[in-house]
């Protein structure tokens, strides 16, 4: 579950929000249907602005990773019906691109950097 | 009328011909929380004076929660809370006294909640307010200014003298029962750590300018510093960049915006660029305050605002 964020960090808090539940779901920590906090719970456990978290979670909805239920809650919803594969690469293009472009700022080998990318996809996921 | 709790325009207070508050004009959406930052001496006190009708204005307009204040001042105070710098009340008052005296200013007083805060944050109410700590004249300050249930709270070094615990019931307080809902709050503090975790928007004031206004999503989603290196930049021009700084051989670039444009800008004039990293409200207040003279250089009619983008 969410437990920390940084708000020193030069990362905007409602995005260390949304990549931590990103990385609950994708590692299992959080699964289909579970229940998250309300916004202003949330907010008040971390010591921030509850504008933030409600951000958060818009764009997480926006995303399809989570849903609201009117007066009932926000789940964990099915993200992946009714997306294209082409439209899940299409979302995952960016972050792929920086992934590459920091490994041969690093001069990293390709091999090296695929490597990597699949340790960790392995810690995620299991062989 | 407006989704402005504060509006100023061209907002200046002038003292034996020096600017203390200098052409401000500052913006507070309604509901948001404000946190303006700058250094002793900056024009923080005044400005929040200003907006109080304590100190009045040698030139601009003020406009608060829709009123002017020079007609409508008593209707802005019975609405407004302040938490002043000086943290003063009447030196021979108890706490309990205080309390008496504040709740038949304000209609909307509630008692409820100056008991539920007196206890989570342990102030002595039966000690007379000038034996009390410097940081229980800060609480009861906060709790009466919290109890008045104000439109908007004005807060100048609300954190002052608390102790650790203090601070992050204070925090818990102004998250569970009053940000993210209807009330507006503007706070000076230089703990920008802190402001960090509740400020939405951030006001950056020097030497009595307001150098930079924006969301502080915003600010950091853009303030960017870049670490090139091959080759000497020192004639390196950008109207982004906010502060150049040699070091061992390296450059040091503070840009505001367009970061990866100004990166590429670099690598054709034969850089390497090593590093692009993101910023602390600490870093970024430093860099605009070292630099304010390229910081406040309107380009095309833009200004340091412009990193913000209102809706």
């Amino acid at each position: 579950m969410l437990t920390h964020v940084n708000p020193s960090s030069g990362v905007p808090l409602y995005l260390q929000i949304e990549s931590q539940f990103k990385y609950a779901i994708a590692s299992g920590g959080l699964k289909l249907g579970d229940a998250l906090p309300s916004v202003r719970k949330l907010a008040a456990e971390l010591r921030i602005n509850p504008n933030t978290v409600a951000r958060a979670y818009q764009d997480l909805e926006r995303e399809g990773i989570i849903r609201t239920v009117p007066g009932g809650g926000t789940y964990v919803a099915d993200s992946t019906p009714g997306l294209l594969k082409s439209e899940k690469l299409r979302r995952l293009r960016p972050s792929t691109l920086q992934l590459a472009v920091e490994g041969i700022q690093l001069r990293l080998e390709p091999e090296e950097i695929i490597t990597l990318l699949k340790e960790e996809l392995s810690k995620l996921v299991g062989e | 009328m407006s989704d402005l709790a504060i509006a100023t325009r061209q907002l200046t207070k002038t003292y034996s011909r020096t600017e203390v508050v200098n052409n401000i004009d500052l913006r507070v959406e309604k509901g948001s929380v404000y946190g303006l930052v700058g250094r002793n001496g900056a024009g923080k006190t005044t400005l929040l004076k200003m907006l109080l009708g304590l100190v009045r204005p040698t030139a601009g307009s003020l406009n608060v929660l829709g009123m002017d204040y020079l007609h409508e001042r008593l209707a802005i105070l019975r609405r407004t809370a302040y938490v002043s710098e000086s943290k003063a009340l009447f030196d021979t008052m108890t706490g309990e006294d205080l309390v008496r005296f504040n709740r038949s200013y304000f209609s909307t007083w509630s008692d409820d909640a100056v008991r539920k805060y007196v206890k989570s944050l342990q102030v002595p109410m039966n000690r007379v307010f000038r034996n009390m700590s410097s940081g229980d004249k800060t609480k009861l300050c906060a709790v009466l200014a919290l109890a008045q249930g104000a439109d908007l709270i004005i807060l100048d070094e609300p954190f002052q003298g608390l102790d650790p615990a203090a601070r992050d019931e204070l925090h818990r307080i102004l998250i569970e029962d009053y940000i993210g809902g209807n009330c507006t709050i503007l706070t000076s503090s230089h703990q920008l750590n802190e402001l960090e975790q509740i400020a939405d928007w951030i006001g950056i004031i020097d030497a009595g300018h307001l150098l930079l206004e924006g969301r502080l999503d915003d600010i950091k989603g853009n303030f960017r510093r870049i670490v090139a290196s091959g080759t000497d930049l020192s004639h390196f021009r950008n109207q982004e960049v906010v502060g150049a700084t040699p070091f061992e051989g390296l450059w040091q670039f503070v840009v505001r915006k367009d970061a990866d444009e100004v990166a590429q800008q670099l690598r054709s004039n034969g850089a390497v660029v090593l590093e692009i990293l993101s910023m602390s409200l600490q870093e970024i207040f430093l860099a605009c305050i070292r630099k304010e003279e390229l910081c406040t250089s309107p380009s095309a009619g833009e200004t340091p605002a412009s990193v913000s983008s209102r809706s």
